[in-house]
Formats: C-alpha cells, structure tokens, sequence
C-alpha cells in the first residue's frame, strides 16, 4: 500500500474508534494545536514528551502567550493536574488505527494515562499497514536486554462495563487527537 | 461471595430466583442476539476458521513445552529485573504475593481485573492479611463494592442495570447520581479512583500473555486502569497462569486478531501493553519498579498432559461462549459458572475448584453447539462438558437411578423397543382420541406443563416396514434409512413422507431392522461406555459397505452419527473397521434431497403458504448445514419467510427439557415469539426432536401455527 493510502485508512480506523485525526505539517503545528485544544477546553496545563528542545521552547512561549503552563518533568508532582499532553509517537498501524508508544519513561507513561486529553504527533512515514509489518521492530524492542514497557493506543479509554453501553473516558484520556505529520507538506 | 450450588436441588433453587430477575433476562436476551448479529460486521474481512485452527494448532504445540516455555520466560524477564515466582495452587500464590507485600511494607493495593486472581479469591486472602485492596476495572470495582463474584468472564457486571449501579455509587460517594447518565456513572469511577492510584503502594494485575522468548508480558485492555495500576505504585505483581505462556509475539499477534473481536467487538481494544521487567519507577526506592511475576499452577500442568481436556487450556478467556449461550442468557453467569462462567466454566470449575462446585452447573448444558462454533481457540465444549460430566460422576461413584437405568435398557435393543410398545398403552388413556397429551398427570409437577406432549405411536415404523418397503428395479442409489428412535415410534408418518418423496427416483431404501437408538441420549446422560455399546450395535447393523449413503431424518442422530462416534472411537484400539465408512455416509433428508436427487421446481405444485425455518443446532452447527432446507423449502413452492434468532436452539434437548423445564420452556418461549412474529402460518424444521418441543408448544398456545418435519410439507407439495 501506498503513503496516502496508508494515511487514508489510519485515519478511516483512527476515526472509527472515536479519535480525531487531522493532518499537520510541522511540529509548529502540532504545538499549536496543543495549546487551542487546551485553551478551548478550558484546561490549564500542557505536558510534552519526545519534543526537540527548541520545539519545547516554542511550546513554551505558545502556552505563556495563552495563559497556559507547560509542565515540567517529573510528572507525579503533578499527576492531578496534567490537562493535554503532547507526545510523538513511535509508530502506526493502520490496519487498527493504532497508535505505538514506547512509554518506557515513567514520565511518558504518566503523560498519556493521567492527560483528559492526549494530543499524539504521528509521522506519516512510521505508519504500517499491519502488526506483521511492525513484528520485527517491536521484537527488537522486546527482545533487547533492557526493561521496557510498549504501548499500543488504538482510540480513548472506553468501557462498556455498564448495562453493555460503550462510554469513552474512563480512567484514561477522554480524548485522543491524532496529528499525522506529513513534513514535506510544510 | 460466590455461593454455587452443589447439589440438584438448591441448584433449581437458584435457577428459579434467575429467571424470576427481569432486568437479567432482557438484558441477556438482547446481548446474545446483539453479539450474534454483531458478529458477521466485525469479522468482515477475517478469516475466523483460519485463524481459529492457525491458533488452536499453535497452542497444542505449546502446551507439551509449557515448562521449558516457562524456563525461557524466567531467564529473560529475570535478567531484566522482574522476580518470577511459581505457586502450586491458589493458596500458595496468596501467600507468595502477601508476603511480597509484607516485604515492601505495603499497605494499600491496587489491582487490574484478573480473572486468575478471582480464581485465586486473591482479595479475601489479601483483605485478611490486613491490606486494603481495591479494584479499578469499573466493572470489577461495582461488584466488589457489592461482594459479589464476576458473572462475565469479560463484562463482570454485566446482570447489574444502571440504577443499582447508580444507587451503590450514591451509597459511595453519599451524592445522589443521576442513574439515567451512564456516562457520568463512569465519571464517577474515575473521580473516586484516582487518588487510589496515587496512595497505593503495590499494583496486581494479571496478564493475557507471557511471551516466552522475550520475557514481556502482554496485557490487552480498555479502560486504561490496568496501565495506571502497572505504573504508580512503586510494587508490580502480575499472576499469570502457565497456560498464558506462548512462545513468540508472532502468536500473540494471531490471537490478537480474535481475542478483542470475540470478546468486545473490537478490531483492537485501546491499550495493548507490553511490560518487560522492572521498569522505571520514582515512587520505588530504588527507581526501579519491584516487579515481581507468580505463575499459578493449579491443576494446568497436570491438565496439559491430559488426552482429553488438554484442549481447555487452549482458553483465551473472550466470554463468547457465555454470549452466545442460550442458558446464560437466561439464567446469568452467577448461576453459569464458579468463577469461570459459561462453557468453559462447567468444564474447568471441576479442575481449578473442585467437583462440589463444579457436579450441579456441569448438567445444565443442552448440547446446542453454539459455544462451540464461536470460541477462536477451537475448543470442543459441549463435548468436554459432557467429559466433564463423566468424570464427576465417576468420582462420586454413585450414579443417579435415571442414569442406571437409562444404561440398563439401551444396551439391550430389545428391551428398549419393548418398553417403547409398552409406553404406547400406558399414554392411551392420557391422550384420549387427541394426538397429543395435552394434561400431564400430577406426578409430573407444573413446570412440565409449558408443552403438550406426543403420543407414542400404535406402530410403529419398524412393524409398517415390511407393508411399504419399496421395491426398485436398477437403482441409482442404494440407502439405508437410520431412524431414530423419535420417528421410529412417535412419528413414523415423518418417515413416510420420506418413501413417497422417493418414489420414482430411483432409490432403494432399506430399512435395517436391528439398528436401535443412536446413542445420543446415552452421551448426554454422560454414559460414554454404553454409548459406545449401542454404536457398535449400530455399526453392524447398518452393514454402511452396502449402501450409498445412510439416511436420516434426524438432524440430532445425524450428527451423533457423523462425529460423536469418531470421537468416541478415538484413541480406542477396537475402533471398528469400517467406522470411516460409516460416518462418511451419513447424509440428512435435507441435503439428500436438494443436492444428491436434485429435485426441481416443475415437480411441485405452487402452495402459496408462507413457512418460517427453525434450524436445528445438530443440523446448523452439527452438520454444518444451513442453505440446503432453505433452498427446497423454495423448490416445493412454498415462500420462506426468515424470522428472528433462526439458528437458536428450541429448548428440547432430549432430557434436558425434563431435567431443566424451567430452563427449556423459557428458550421455548423466545422461539415462538419469534416465530409468530414472523406471519408465517406453518413451522418447519429437520429434526423429529425439535419437532416434539415445537410443536408440543405451539399447541399450547391460541396460533393457528402448525409445526412439521420437512421431509412432510415438501411430500405435501408433490404435484
Ligand atoms: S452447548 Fe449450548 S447450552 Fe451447552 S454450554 Fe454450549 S452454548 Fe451453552
Ligand atoms: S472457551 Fe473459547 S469461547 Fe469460551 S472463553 Fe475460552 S476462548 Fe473464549
């Protein structure tokens, strides 16, 4: 399959499973994004994983301007108050719409768990078209002698556990927004 | 606390209290036909039998290797910092992970759903060790606040409507809820459950994977609780049963195709997790998480090496066997199952937690076959539940009466047929001049009542064989008819219809006349050795060398004969010779007549009648054939009209609809209405036995309905 196509069908499966899925060029964008979704939610904070440190910086002013504040690292000092995080992510499949995350830091981990709102940056030349196309990667992931903990993130946090009614938000984000980066865009 | 009958009696007792639960039944009824309907869309594009036999073959691979899997497992998660522990039993691994507390002065806990820790009662153990344990799988948090067990494997509240769940938040959270809001009772959870995250000092989840040649476990969720358990909390201990280990994330990968389609609906489910070790973690002393990792033995090594219910460890622990289970939708997972709920409960409540639990809740399965064809592993449950079944009774030792004397007659065919002509006389005088026993005598208690029931016939089809058999010159086929005992002497018209559809066709039907019953009532009954027995009579009976194909009418013997006496005869060294053959030729009326004779259209006059189907599960499921009755039910001219919940079962079962009346008349019920729903003036099916409870049903009520067996309606219709 190609790029577009394989771009396509990540955001046919994303939006499926109630994500939202919009296509951005850089991470300008991305951190743009972060903070509209925040202000327009009526969230304070922002947390960012992954980010560059002059992507951080610009981050930072962004949040200032708008009256927000960028959290810093570690996370637990804060675990009650993290409102969006922004991370880049390892990888897509998009077979599922899924989103791959080495969250083997403990302060990506609480970023995406504790967030009501996780605001994912996908670069659309990591999306895959299926988990047999990731094996190997995630295998050596696996299989390195380091501890690790790996991620798939396919939509928000659900249950059904309540009279079989699907409800979204649980004890994760309430709402996952997937960036797909296409950087020749920009 | 889980209090499962373990006797006959309170077990009825139980069933009664089920059925009486209003807001159980329709919220069951509507899952097990929502999941059903639901199912074709989400394998759209799946290949389920591939992969169903890709995984089942996988994990038999696996499961002679448990051991040296579990040694690769230990050495990689262990040279990455996790401790990996084994238990022996449900106790052990209670202490082990006590003591893993104790060791890390923990006080409070937090746990991930986990269907082993149930099995292990984990919680009690842990509450009396003095900790404070609380869930955070929203649906295992609801029953724990109730004291109850799960009554799904993957929905654990599922019996429960949103109003009791928003009257116990508001006994919670002391507020009043607006019960109505399902979303914001799951707001609630998460309100009250986060500080929990924070405040507990050990985290106890369970895994749906140990992939052995990384050392990772997998663990598949929804809810995102089981990620904050795995992370605050500066202990991890994740109990994991042997029959989890898989060698390479490739079978992860494949069961991973089904496991959330089977179980939710989903293609994936959010969170699919991998955790390899001891991970970093602030709130531990030494930033490293104390991860630690308890296999539960529990009887699943000595069941892996069991020839027979090794298959059970194939379990991946989706609950669609429960789904799609016409007895749990009726009576609810507390009343299926010990801690394991639907098929797979009755079969391995025996193994993890003893026959006490497991003698009353093994009988109440139907045979429909219908857990059977959606479970992904492959796993043969109606037959391991009869196993199961069989070695409960063979423990106690003491056999019911009705099993002894089931035992005693059919090994004799002749005292068999004899009790049979005997029965004739004594229903005479019930029956009057009526078809049918409309009035039970008072022996029989009211439960009985939901049907009428048939007379035994005043010949039957044996002593009218030798007035109609047929005589063929140059045949095309040579069959031989197996009857069964249900046409044999209560409908033998049935079997008529069958010799004038025939005729003119070139068939030489013979009746062999020392064939006796199939021996399905004795399988059922758990009487594995005479069932064998009147196989055997049968296999020399039939002489199948002589014949093109064996012919029934009946979709139950059908089935019986086809697949039940191969496994029967599996690993037996007397297997006889020309069993192969035998099974082999078996055919249904059905199939006969639509694609060996390929009746057509021209034959039959238009009878503008519209005919609803019922499918019946030996046919359906059992012989696999479905498209067949539908399509010569059109052929005769008649207009097939499709009603609801076709391929369900009707609640007949042979005994089982005398042993659970209760049970079977409420199944009934919902196949009736459907049925009647359908303005369908005439019901039509393939099998003498779902004939006796439709029929006997349908006489019950004020309908204009008539039930028939196909083979008569498609006769009726012959120009
Ligand atoms: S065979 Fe039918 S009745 Fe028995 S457990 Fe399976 S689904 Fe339930
Ligand atoms: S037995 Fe099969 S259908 Fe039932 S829970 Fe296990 S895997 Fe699922």
């Amino acid at each position: 399959m190609k790029n577009p196509d394989l771009i396509q069908q990540m955001r046919e499966r994303a939006e499926a499973v109630q994500a939202i899925v919009s296509i951005i060029g850089t991470m300008k964008d991305a951190c743009q994004y972060a903070v509209a979704i925040t202000k327009k939610q009526g969230g304070r904070t922002v947390v960012a994983a992954g980010l560059k440190t002059k992507e951080q910086d610009y981050l930072k002013n962004e949040c200032e301007s708008s009256g927000l504040r960028l959290l810093e690292f570690p996370l637990r000092p804060h675990a009650n108050e993290i409102h969006t995080s922004l991370t880049i992510v390892d990888g897509g499949v998009a077979e599922t719409g899924t989103l791959v995350l080495d969250s083997t830091s403990e302060d990506v981990r609480i970023a995406t768990m504790l967030a009501e709102t996780h605001v994912a940056v996908l670069p659309a030349l990591k999306i895959k078209p299926d988990t047999t196309a990731l094996e190997n990667e995630l295998n050596a992931v696996l299989k390195a002698d380091v501890p690790s903990y790996t991620a798939f993130i396919t939509g928000a946090s659900r249950t059904a556990d309540i009279e079989r009614v699907l409800a979204i938000g649980v004890h994760g984000p309430q709402e996952l927004h997937i960036l797909i980066m296409e950087e020749n865009k920009a | 606390m889980i209090k499962t009958a373990q006797d006959m009696k309170s077990y009825k007792k139980q069933l009664k209290e089920a059925l009486a639960d209003k807001f159980l039944r329709s919220a069951l009824d509507n899952f097990n036909t929502a999941y059903r309907e639901n199912r074709p869309i989400v394998y759209e594009g799946v290949d389920f039998e591939g992969l169903k036999n890709e995984i089942a073959a996988g994990k038999d691979a696996a499961l002679p290797h448990l051991i040296e899997m579990f040694e690769e497992f230990k050495a990689k998660a262990e040279a990455v910092g996790a401790k990996v522990h084994t238990a022996k039993d449900a106790r052990e691994a209670n202490q082990i992970i006590a003591a893993i507390a104790k060791d890390n002065r923990v006080k409070k806990i937090i746990k991930a759903k986990s269907m082993t820790a149930e099995e292990t009662f984990l919680n009690d153990h842990l509450e009396k060790e003095g900790f404070t344990v609380t869930e955070t799988d929203l649906g295992e948090w609801i029953i724990q606040l109730r004291g109850e067990g799960p009554s799904h494997m993957v929905m654990p509240a599922i019996h429960l409507s949103r109003y009791q769940v928003g009257d116990l938040f508001a006994e919670v959270t002391r507020e009043k809820q607006e019960s109505e809001n399902i979303d914001k009772l799951v707001k609630v959870a998460r309100k009250q459950l986060r500080p929990a995250y924070l405040e507990a000092d050990m985290g106890i989840s369970g895994a749906n994977f140990a992939i052995a040649e990384s050392g990772a476990l997998g663990l598949v969720t929804n809810e995102g609780n089981m990620r904050l358990v795995t992370t605050f909390p500066k202990v991890h201990v994740a109990l994991v049963g042997y029959d989890k280990l898989i060698p390479d994330l490739k079978s992860m990968f494949r069961i991973l195709k089904v496991l959330p389609r089977n179980a939710t609906g989903q293609a994936i489910t959010s969170y699919v997790t991998w955790i390899k070790g001891a991970v970093e973690c602030a709130s531990s002393p030494g930033s490293r998480k104390e991860m630690h990792i308890v296999f539960l033995d529990n009887g699943r090594l000595a069941l892996a090496k069991d020839p027979v219910f090794s298959e059970s460890l194939r379990c991946i622990r989706c609950g669609a066997c429960a789904n799609v289970c016409p007895i749990y939708s009726k009576v609810g997972g507390h009343k299926y199952g010990h801690v394991y709920i639907g098929a797979i409960g009755l079969i391995l409540t025996l193994f993890y937690h003893g026959r006490e639990n497991g003698r009353a809740i093994v009988r109440n399965c139907i045979n429909c076959q219908a857990c059977k064809e959606v479970c992904p592993v492959d796993i043969d449950l109606p037959h391991l539940i009869k196993k199961t079944h069989g070695v409960i009774l063979h423990q106690e030792g003491k056999k019911p009466v009705k099993n002894f004397l089931l035992s005693t007659v059919m090994k004799n065919r002749k005292l068999f047929h004899f009790i049979l002509r005997k029965a004739y006389l004594a229903q005479k005088p019930l029956a009057g001049k009526e078809p049918m026993i409309r009035h039970l005598p008072h022996f029989f208690g009211k439960e009985h009542r939901f049907r009428s029931v048939p007379v035994i016939s005043k010949i039957p089809f044996r002593d009218q064989w030798q007035q109609i058999r047929p005589q063929v010159v140059e045949p095309k086929y040579n069959i031989a008819l197996f009857v069964g005992c249900a046409i044999d002497f209560i409908y033998p018209e049935q079997a008529r219809a069958l010799l004038k559809l025939l005729k003119g066709r070139g068939v030489q039907v013979e009746f062999p006349m020392d064939q006796s019953c199939c021996g399905l009532p004795l399988l059922a009954a758990a009487e594995e050795e005479t069932a064998k027995d009147v196989a055997l009579q049968n296999l020399r009976a039939m002489h199948a060398g002589s014949y093109d194909y064996i012919l029934t009418l009946c979709a139950s013997c059908g089935s019986h004969l086809k697949h039940n006496y191969l496994k029967m005869f599996k690993s037996d060294p007397d297997a006889p010779e020309n069993l192969k053959q035998f099974t082999d030729k078996i055919i249904d009326f059905s199939s006969f007549m639509a694609n060996v004779l390929n009746i057509s259209a021209k034959e039959f006059k238009a009878a503008p009648q519209k005919v609803a189907y019922h499918s019946p599960c030996h046919l359906c499921r059992g012989l696999q054939v479905t498209e067949e009755p539908r399509r010569l039910i059109e052929i005769a001219g008649y207009e097939y009209v499709p009603s609801k919940d076709e391929d369900v079962c009707c609640g007949f079962g042979g005994s089982y609809s005398v042993d659970f009346p209760e049970i079977s008349s409420e199944i009934l019920k919902k196949k009736l209405d459907n049925v009647q729903d359908s303005d369908a003036r005439l019901l039509v099916t393939d099998c003498p036995g779902c004939v006796i409870q439709l029929r006997g049903g349908m006489d019950k009520r004020e309908t204009k309905i008539q039930v028939r067996h196909i083979a008569e309606v498609i006769a009726e219709a012959l120009k």
